[in-house]
């Protein structure tokens, strides 16, 4: 049996893939070894029975469509700006209503307790105290200090009795409503600015469904 | 054909030139995929497979040979394939090809084709089944470059590039691949027609 280089060698140059130089030492090896002559042989017959298999040809066609390699149609430049835009439009529109609607209630929230204590005119305000609750706390009846100081379980009653009065009730009301009124008016983010956020995020949006569809239809 | 000119077109997204493309080469890679696998159905797979690998890595394509390019492609889908049988092994709910009396079932597609005669057709069947019994047994990779090389008709720097080993490994396992196949079709001299029998290809 020849060395496998020889093999590998025999196997190039069945195929030509020898330089000229090389291919000359083989032959006159080939011509003087009768084995090496046996083994391009059996090389050359095994490439023959391989060539003459016959060839198949392909059942059916292998195009693709372009849903099969998931293609898309080419999108303007313009698209990204009008996708980033409306994006951008929408956000900021959330934002401000998430502002409007947060912001005014937290410090409300916050000065709550005092608008209360202000209408029953309980509270330690000694300066600026709204008019409804200086009202209120003059229309209301006085309580002698000296019933106060000997009978302190009654306190919570008097006072209850105080807040009961449509006088008070009427302060409390009032102050309510001038508050609720103040958060409106005092809304954080102007609606005219919802507005015009709305009227980019909509325009936007057509007219990044527009570009889409003319490339679609282009495309097709 | 301008092959380049498709190519080109291709690059820049034209699905109908790739599949110009497609039609031209498409016997040959799925000629290809069904000698490497060696089952038509999963070979048909296997060519679809890579036709969109093809198509969509076509960008990375910067000239030389198409075709050797496009076999690699196949025989990156045929890896697959093998890997894919290996992981989820199936058994087939058709009869086999070799009967219980061990005789072969004739084979529709020789049938098919108007132009041979029974014993044509018989002589045909029996040496693509030997050819491919022999191909089987081989290693994945000696088959690969085998069929790259005998069947396809590449050439060895082809065949490098197809199948992604230098030039000196292709050399080496094509003359092994070619000596084990001539060992194998010994054991199927009789199977063989007459004109393959003690034949030389340089004399005929």
């Amino acid at each position: 049996m020849k060395k496998f280089r020889d093999i590998e060698q025999l196997s190039a140059y069945l195929d030509g893939q020898l330089s000229p130089s090389d291919s000359a030492r083989l032959e006159s090896r080939i011509f003087a070894d009768p084995e090496l002559d046996s083994v391009l042989s059996d090389l050359r017959l095994a490439r023959g029975i391989l060539r003459k298999l016959p060839a198949r040809k392909a059942p059916r066609n292998f195009t693709l469509t372009r849903k099969m390699v998931g293609l898309k149609p080419p999108l303007p430049r313009t698209f990204s700006f009008f996708r980033f835009s409306t994006a951008f439009a929408t956000f900021l529109l959330m934002l401000t209503f998430a502002a409007n609607s947060i912001l005014p209630r937290m410090s409300f929230g916050a000065g709550a307790p005092m608008v209360a204590q202000e209408a029953y005119g309980i509270s330690g305000c000694d300066e600026p105290c709204s008019p409804s609750a200086m009202a209120a706390a003059t229309e209301a009846p006085v309580v002698p200090s000296m019933e106060l100081a000997a009978a302190p379980t009654e306190t919570s009653e008097d006072t209850a009795r105080v807040a009961e009065t449509p006088a008070a009730k009427e302060a409390g009301n009032l102050s309510a409503a001038q508050d609720q009124s103040q958060v409106q008016s005092e809304a954080i983010i102007p609606s005219s600015w919802q507005i015009g956020l709305l009227i980019i995020g909509l325009l936007s949006a057509v007219f990044m469904f527009a570009l889409r569809q003319f490339a679609i239809r282009k495309w097709k | 054909m301008d092959e380049t000119a498709l190519i080109h077109s291709a690059q820049n997204g034209d699905l109908d030139a790739f599949n110009t493309l497609i039609l031209h080469y498409q016997d040959s890679v799925f000629h290809t995929a069904l000698r490497v696998i060696g089952d038509e159905d999963l070979a048909q797979d296997a060519a679809q497979e890579a036709f969109i690998s093809a198509f969509r890595n076509i960008s990375a394509f910067r000239g030389g040979s198409f075709k050797a390019w496009l076999m690699r492609m196949v025989t990156n889908a045929c890896y697959d394939e093998f890997r894919r049988q290996k992981r989820r092994p199936t058994t087939p709910l058709e009869p086999d090809a070799k009967q219980a009396d061990g005789e072969e079932m004739e084979s529709p597609r020789w049938l098919a084709d108007p132009n041979m005669t029974p014993a044509e057709r018989s002589e045909a069947d029996e040496l693509e089944h030997a050819i491919q019994h022999c191909l089987d047994a081989l290693p994945t990779d000696f088959r690969t470059v085998v069929v790259l090389a005998d069947i396809q008709g590449m050439d060895y720097s082809e065949v490098a590039a197809a199948s992604k080993v230098p030039l000196g490994t292709v050399k080496s396992r094509i003359a092994r691949a070619r000596l084990r196949l001539r060992e194998c079709l010994r054991g199927f001299e009789e199977l063989l027609p007459s004109s393959f029998r003690l034949q030389e290809e340089g004399n005929s």
